[in-house]
């Protein structure tokens, strides 16, 4: 009676993460969101909407920045994944993440590895004002800032003077 | 700014060093690294999954039916409100608001979409979501209420049916002299105002999770008051208190939402204590535009008489407020009786009487949301000062100047009894409109020859009462809180408080003010916040309180232990406690600066060399304080008035916008805010904050709403529905900062949390007003200014224009 099969089918997966090689066997229909932060306890990436929209568990895929909710993780086999985890030194923050800090370009921090990792992921002659930084970050919902003083942390991360 | 210059004497250690600076937040390396720990971060061994069902209807009886759930693949329970044995209600504390009896799972009757029904706990999260397909639920579907005007309607379909009518609270007012003051006015204008539900929406869901093990409960939630939860746990559960901890970790945004306490919290609870293993609860977005309190949702009738200059004389109509089903705590009411408070702003309106009337519908119970009651009053008497100013056929700036606080006006108190002690009324506004008018400029000078576009500038001042009563929203409670400050043998220093964050930079603010008055090193400081176990109760972080309040025990708290360690400095030095002056992290001897013992020969003399300590002084260094802010009213006076705040921050805002003729969208170009909340422990926060406070107030004001259909079906129930402003929305904002130090208040710091939020829906439409002016559009009376609502007011304009034009014209 139960239209529940047994728990679905699993496969063996080969990714990099941050640089390190993992196989795992994950249930097919595991996110990577959840293969990230459960199974191998990276819980910087963070969970704002499971649909896409905000962002906040944006990872790169292959260097670029890829919604970690609404992929599998078997979609992520055979690729490079890297998190927020790793871009951060061993030591200190990275030249963005201290240009967040300077700015005060975060408050509860919740969707921050989100817009560390669109950033990071991106070529910052492709946004070469603030109007084109804005639409950058438009994919990364920020309930706390405001927004302004995410753009002037990109700004001072990218080398660039006032507006 | 000169950091400190308005901070009392003998209050801090010496010269300030922190407060006024703009320092980096402590709190920011391990967030930016990902190393926060959130909720859904808290990772306990064995841990199981609760999912909840929920109604899919908005008014109906039900039956559940969980056999096939229990059924299913690694579900280890599945229970209703009939397997809640030896759980009570949450209380209702009010004896003047109808009891709703808030109960953890709805007892057979649903009231909105989204109340839990039962709940579900499996091995992981995928299997408890497929067992909970499997629930059977018998609706007997009943009429629906979704609106303030339905649920008034003589014979509406009652929500509770031992009430007499929908009403939750009634609040009279009565004042013949306001009735006096109309019959005689030169004239009235007249508007009814909506301010449509929207809410807060932190980026990090609800989310909890509960061990219960020896004896002991330790719940992980994401929640702005810790202890109040653990006290209504106690209560709800019948657990010891001393056998609760609840601790708030990092949080992702609360804004009022967290301020409250939900259903989930306490079944964690109650599902770990019986089934002996962790318990874990994780919101998804779904379920939190449904489940999660909203708030706004106020319908404003108001009338103002004015002289004939315009001025408005005495204000009065009614508040209604649709608080969804009402089954919330803290009670969802009391926004509406805060726009009571704040309806005339920092206007000289002698006169006023409102009424306010509390309404439940088949809609989630509303609540708490950032500015709380205070952007439905800025929005509702700008919009009627606009009119005033259009009757009397005098200019708009002027009027607000002729009417707004001057400084040989302060003290001052409101018709409702709000006291204002200071503030900068008059020279914020002058500087915001000066600033304004550089803006618009720019503006038209960028937009000139688009004949399809138009240029607006817009106004709105108010004020922001802080540090308020918590009496008025749960029935208990005046409005303390506590700090401790603990010296640890080598020097450093343990600062714990009761109030909680949620990412206003809390700790940032408490090692600031923990630094400069005790003449420590900022690093030396470690602070301990949203743990029940390690900080003194608290009511936590809401209502713009935080700095207030703790600042208060801070200054009791440390100024007693700063002058224990200058007593046992003293002695070490051979010297009397009067000659000693601390600064710069030591104790030195006046006029022998040569001889001087640190903070950490002090603490360890405290802890560990007590026998080099005088022998009329004990051991340890360390205090505990709680703090009550000073003159506030936890209930109305037997005159009707309160004043339920113990300051009031004043700021300007001006909002230049772009209304694009073809399509009706609305551009916020730029936002200009002048502020005023007293001492500035940290200007680059108090920035922060006014920058989200505007960005939220914009999606107010322009793209968040959270519709109904006339069955009580939710409309936005996800973030492709209701419209968080994203970077491209929200324009740069420009911020200038005024000080004016509440003598009564610690430091002489206000509050800034809800400030940004209160300007931008008045500002906004008088922006667009002014934008669209040669059209004549119809006065703008509700929120959001959509573009589909601006481009239909143009429609309307252009139909009355050409009706009225000869034919042929056209």
């Amino acid at each position: 009676m139960n239209p529940i099969t047994k728990p679905v089918a699993e496969t063996t997966i080969d990714l990099s993460v941050n640089g390190r090689q993992v196989t795992r066997t994950v249930p097919v229909r595991r996110t990577l969101a959840d293969f990230l932060r459960d199974d191998l306890e990276l819980t910087g990436t963070h969970l704002g909407c499971e649909h896409g929209v905000c962002g906040a568990c944006t990872v790169l895929i292959d260097g670029r920045p890829s919604r970690s909710c609404i992929l599998l993780a078997v979609q992520a086999d055979g690729c490079a994944v890297t998190t927020v985890e790793g871009i951060t030194p061993p030591e200190g923050l990275n030249p963005m993440q201290q240009a967040f800090k300077d700015h005060h370009g975060l408050q509860c921090g919740f969707c921050t590895p989100g817009f560390l990792m669109t950033l990071t992921g991106s070529d910052p002659d492709d946004y070469p004002d603030d109007g084109a930084i804005r639409e950058l970050l438009s994919g990364n919902l920020c309930r706390c800032t405001g927004y302004q003083k995410i753009v002037e942390a990109v700004r001072d991360a990218w080398g660039r003077d006032g507006s | 700014m000169g950091p400190g210059r308005l901070v009392t004497d003998g209050q801090l250690a010496g010269r300030p060093v922190y407060i006024g600076a703009r320092l980096p937040r402590v709190e920011d390396e391990r967030l930016l690294a990902g190393r926060g720990r959130y909720v859904a971060d808290v990772h306990l061994p064995g841990a199981v999954e609760m999912v909840v069902l929920r109604s899919q209807l908005a008014h109906a009886n039900v039956r559940v039916d969980l056999s096939a759930v229990s059924a299913a693949d690694g579900v280890v329970a599945a229970v209703t409100a009939d397997d809640l044995v030896g759980v009570s209600p949450i209380p209702d504390f009010f004896t003047d608001a109808r009891p709703v009896r808030e109960f953890l799972l709805q007892q057979g009757r649903a009231r909105y979409v989204g109340a839990p029904l039962a709940a579900v706990v499996a091995a992981d999260r995928y299997l408890a979501e497929d067992a909970l397909e499997l629930a059977q639920v018998e609706y007997e579907d009943l009429p629906a209420v979704t609106t303030i005007e339905d649920a008034l309607a003589p014979g509406a379909p009652l929500l509770f049916d031992d009430w007499p009518d929908n009403r939750v609270v009634v609040m009279p007012d009565d004042d013949p002299e306001t009735d006096r003051v109309f019959a005689s006015a030169w004239g009235v204008v007249h508007g009814r105002y909506r301010i449509q539900r929207h809410t807060a929406v932190p980026l990090e869901t609800r989310g909890a999770i509960a061990e219960y093990r020896d004896g002991r409960l330790t719940v992980w939630t994401s929640s702005q008051i810790p202890h109040i939860l653990r006290t209504l746990i106690a209560m709800v559960l019948h657990i010891p208190e001393r056998d609760i901890r609840v601790i708030a970790p990092d949080v992702g945004g609360g804004f009022g939402a967290k301020a409250q306490v939900f259903p989930e919290e306490f079944l964690v609870c109650w599902l770990a204590r019986r089934l002996g293993r962790p318990v874990r609860f994780v919101e998804d977005r779904n379920e939190h535009l449904q489940a999660t309190g909203h708030a706004r949702d106020q319908l404003i009738d108001l009338e103002a008489a004015i002289d004939e200059r315009g001025r408005i004389q005495a204000v009065r109509g009614s508040i209604f407020h649709d608080v969804g089903s009402g089954e919330i705590y803290p009670c969802g009411f009391n926004p509406s009786a805060v726009t009571w408070s704040a309806i005339t702003g920092p206007y000289r309106i002698a006169h006023q009487r409102v009424d306010v009337t509390c309404v439940v519908t088949n809609k989630t119970p509303s609540g708490a949301y950032r500015g709380f009651g205070n952007p439905e009053a800025a929005f509702v008497i700008e919009r009627l000062m606009q009119k005033a100013a259009v009757a009397a056929g005098v200019d708009p700036l002027e009027l607000r100047r002729s009417m707004l606080l001057a400084p040989d006006d302060l003290p001052y108190t409101t018709p409702t009894g709000s006291i204002v002690s200071s503030g900068s009324h008059r020279p914020a506004f002058e500087a915001v409109i000066e600033g304004g008018k550089v803006a618009v400029e720019r503006a038209r000078a960028r937009f000139a020859g688009r004949s399809d576009v138009r240029i607006g500038l817009g106004f709105a001042n108010y004020l922001e009462g802080t540090v308020p009563s918590y009496f008025p929203n749960t029935g208990n409670w005046g409005g303390q809180d506590s700090v401790s400050v603990r010296f640890e043998p080598d020097g450093g220093v343990t600062v714990a408080s009761g109030v909680t964050t949620t990412g206003q930079g809390v700790r940032t603010m408490l090692a600031t003010l923990a630094a400069d008055t005790l003449g420590v090193p900022l690093e030396s400081i470690r602070v301990v916040i949203g743990d029940t176990d390690e900080a003194p109760y608290g009511l936590g972080g809401w209502g713009s309180r935080s700095t207030g309040v703790a600042g208060g025990a801070m200054l009791k708290a440390a100024g007693t232990v700063r002058e224990k360690a200058r007593r046992i400095a003293a002695h070490l030095l051979e010297a009397a406690p009067e000659d000693v002056i601390v600064a710069d992290g030591a104790f030195r001897v006046a006029g022998s600066p040569e001889s001087s013992v640190t903070w950490r020969d002090v603490a360890t003399a405290a802890y560990v060399r007590t026998l080099d300590l005088p022998t009329d002084v004990e051991p340890g260094l360390e205090s505990t304080a709680t703090f009550v802010p000073p003159g506030i009213d936890h209930r109305p006076r037997p005159d009707g008035r309160m004043n339920a705040c113990a300051t009031y921050t004043n700021a300007s805002h001006a909002a230049v916008v772009k209304v694009d003729l073809g399509t009706g969208a609305v551009t916020v170009l730029e936002y200009l805010v002048v502020h005023d909340c007293g001492t500035l422990i940290n200007p680059v926060i108090v920035e922060g904050q006014i920058h989200g406070g505007v960005a939220q107030g914009l999606g107010g004001a322009l793209l968040e709403d959270l519709p109904y259909t006339p069955e009580g079906q939710p409309m936005a129930v996800t973030f492709m529905d209701y419209l968080l402003p994203s970077a491209t929305d929200v324009p740069p904002i420009s911020i200038e900062h005024f000080e004016s130090p509440d003598p009564n208040m610690p430091y002489g710091a206000k509050g800034a949390g809800e400030a940004g939020i209160i300007g931008p829906a008045a500002a906004v439409a008088w922006a667009v007003e002014d934008a669209l002016a040669e059209f004549e559009i119809d006065e703008i009376t509700e929120t959001p200014v959509t573009a589909p609502f601006v481009w239909r007011s143009l429609q309307a304009a252009r139909a009355r224009t050409s009706a009225a034009s000869p034919v042929g014209t056209r």
